[in-house]
């Protein structure tokens, strides 16, 4: 069993400081081991012919937990995962920003097994870092274009009708630094700024009835509490941007799903994802969904913040800046197998992922184990929801070949998620933003597992 | 709501209440029945103080001014450590002054990193929220802690260094919105989709893979 735990250890250890040539090395060496001894066992006896299951001959030795009393109930009154799993925590990238407090870090989805993030393993992504708001002392103002400006505490929110969904909220920048070319080998770095919860709050549209907006009002912007008072602006029917142009139909709608949540998972908000209370804008671009929400305004026409016009714009091969991008359109991703573990010996496998649209629900995901060149409908695990992860399964052999294994999700408003190529047609290599095309893995005969990019696919 | 006590004795007691015909009448209706008595009216002088969005086009601007001149000691005091004595950026922190627009544009057509290239003089749409992003956010390690007249002035000093504004410009809320910022007309809203897939189940392509492997191959490397 000790070659396994040893495989099972993901190769971002390295990230974390520790020797990294010696720890590959390492894994490496219980690789071998592992391809003819224990993985072999767990993988099954599909590969009869090729693969030779091994035979413990050995009596089992006597669990060690066996004869020990173990912790009494609250000794840990909030309960943490296994310390066998420590390995399974966020992460960030260094050298991507020049401080933490404006910076982001990733969800480990290679180590999870749902379509909920636990909420310790939520990305994070501040701007002037996470702060600490007191509820006693909060305050959500809705004021404007409004018959009755008002002021809510944390309690008032509580007390109104409550609205429970699931949804994913996805930087606009996940998987950005594999724009230009191919450059993390690690799925926790190229699709890890998106997580999944369920959030409990109130519905922006039973506020607005509330406080009587006027139908005149085209636009709103939310503003958080913490030191960037993070501000954005949120399209409603008849929105026109900055030159007097109108917004398209679809984007004016999403506001509709929108609420104000103060439950994640069940439990409060954590402070990095927006404690006590955050804007939820499920779908679309998460920096809109403000954490530390203090106050929304309705108005008539964009604030275009920095936030609008430097930040999250996407210049164009054509000289143009696209702005506005709120969407994010549909992705997929495979993370069973991928780069941050090994295969663990030839036989059969189980093919996962996941994946989720701004737009709606998860339609089908195809699964290649050729470059893309044929493909199999994978079978999609209930529930499946809209603007929410969704999770993908397929059976697979390994017969110890080379393979170039990817997923592509399909949405019910039939939009196919596009293959690099195709994006970099027509955005270039310089938009950052919105990278959801088809990420393909390559299986080495080793058993390695590789981040690679089919340049012509 | 007062609170159930959970000894037996307690249970029993306000059982028999209900019992007793405690009314029915409250549960509510419709959506907006579930908000009755809830929150505070709020007057816009109440809200002032949070009330400090400023738009493209200037509205909202606070009363205040001031000159590129006055920007220069709390520029290089408060700012040029991260975004460099002449705008000029540093290491992870954003350019102030970059490429000149039409230099910016033609980078991008040719696939270059126009991103690292971005500044005030062509990634910036309008002045006035240039001000607002200032006065909001900055400095970074103090933000908000810039007076308004200082806020305008460390913008007028940023615009300077980004050859839009002249050495003896003031900004204010009366000029503000009239700066002509480089990058104004180049902004599209976004029409996505742009790409169209479809969903080809076999003998997609007939051509060798181009497979590209990650230069990276563990965040420490």
């Amino acid at each position: 069993m000790s070659e396994t735990t040893l495989d099972q250890t993901p190769q971002s250890d390295a990230r974390e400081g520790v020797a990294s040539s010696d720890r590959r090395k390492f894994l490496r060496k219980s690789v071998a081991l592992a391809a003819s001894g224990a993985a072999a066992a767990a993988a099954g006896n599909a590969y009869a012919d090729d693969v030779k299951l091994d035979t413990v001959t050995e009596p089992l030795e006597i669990n060690p937990t066996r004869n020990i009393l173990g912790r009494g109930v609250v000794s840990v009154p909030y309960g943490m995962p296994s310390k066998f799993e420590k390995n399974v925590v966020r992460r960030n990238v260094s050298w991507l920003t020049a401080d933490t407090v404006a910076s982001i870090s990733f969800t480990p989805w290679q180590d999870l097994n749902g379509i909920i993030t636990p909420n310790g393993l939520h990305f994070e992504r501040h701007h002037a870092g996470a702060v600490d708001v007191d509820p006693e002392n909060h305050q959500l103002v809705i004021h404007g274009m409004v018959d009755k400006p008002m002021v809510f505490s944390m309690e008032d929110l509580k007390r109104m009708p409550s609205h429970t969904a699931i949804h994913f909220l996805e930087c606009p920048a996940n998987g950005a630094m594999e724009w230009r070319g191919v450059q993390m080998d690690s799925m926790q770095f190229t699709h890890g700024m998106m997580s999944c919860s369920e959030w409990t709050g109130v519905k922006i549209t039973d506020l607005m009835e509330y406080v009587g907006v006027d139908p005149k009002s085209t636009w709103f912007y939310a503003e958080g509490a913490d030191g960037s008072a993070l501000q954005r602006s949120i399209p409603m029917e008849g929105a026109k941007d900055q030159f007097g142009e109108p917004l398209p139909a679809d984007q004016c709608e999403l506001y509709k799903d929108a609420m104000i949540a103060y439950a994640q998972n069940g439990e409060a908000l954590r402070p990095e994802n927006g404690y006590p209370i955050r804007f939820l804008l499920p779908g679309c671009e998460a920096n809109m969904s403000i954490k530390w929400l203090r106050r929304i305004k309705f108005v008539d026409k964009p604030l275009v913040t920095y936030q609008e016009t430097r930040h999250y714009i996407e210049p164009l091969p054509d000289g143009t800046i696209r702005q506005f991008s709120l969407v994010n359109e549909t992705n997929s991703v495979i993370n069973y197998p991928c780069p941050d573990y090994q295969m663990q010996g030839k036989g059969a496998y189980e093919i996962r992922g996941i994946a989720w649209s701004g737009r709606g629900k998860i339609a089908h995901v195809d699964v290649s184990v050729d470059g893309g060149k044929n493909w199999q409908e994978a079978e999609l695990v209930q529930p499946v929801m809209s603007k929410c992860v969704t999770k993908f399964k397929l059976p697979f052999e390994w017969n110890g070949d080379e393979h170039l294994i990817m997923s592509r999700a399909t949405d019910e408003t039939g939009y196919v998620q596009p293959t690099l190529m195709q994006l970099r047609n027509v955005r270039g290599t310089n938009s950052i933003y919105h990278k959801n095309s088809i990420q393909a893995w390559k299986i080495e005969k080793t058993g390695e597992v590789k981040n690679v990019q089919i340049e012509n696919f | 709501m007062s609170k159930l006590k959970t000894s037996k004795f307690g249970l029993g007691l306000a059982a028999g209440a209900m019992a007793l015909g405690l009314s029915t009448a409250g549960i509510a209706g419709g959506h907006t029945d579930g908000f009755n008595g809830i929150g505070a009216n709020i007057t816009e002088k109440a809200v002032e103080p949070w009330d400090i969005s400023v738009f493209y086009d200037g509205t909202n601007l606070p009363e205040g001014s001031g000159t590129v001149e006055a920007g220069q000691n709390p520029y290089d005091a408060k700012c040029a450590m991260c975004h460099g004595a002449f705008g000029e950026g540093a290491e992870g922190y954003p350019k102030m002054a970059a490429d000149s627009m039409p230099a910016f544009i033609e980078s991008l057509k040719q696939g270059l990193d126009g991103v690292g290239n971005r500044g005030v003089n062509n990634a910036w749409g309008h002045a006035p929220t240039l001000f607002d992003m200032i006065k909001r956010h900055m400095p970074f390690y103090a933000p908000g802690t810039m007076s308004v007249d200082e806020s305008y002035a460390v913008t007028c000093y940023v615009l300077n260094l980004g050859g839009i504004v002249p050495m003896d410009f003031t900004c204010s809320d009366e000029t503000l919105a009239d700066v002509d910022m480089p990058a104004r007309d180049y902004y599209v809203t976004d029409t996505r989709p742009d790409v169209a897939n479809e969903r080809c189940m076999s003998d997609c392509y007939d051509y060798e893979p181009k497979v590209v492997g990650a230069v990276v191959t563990g965040v420490s490397e």
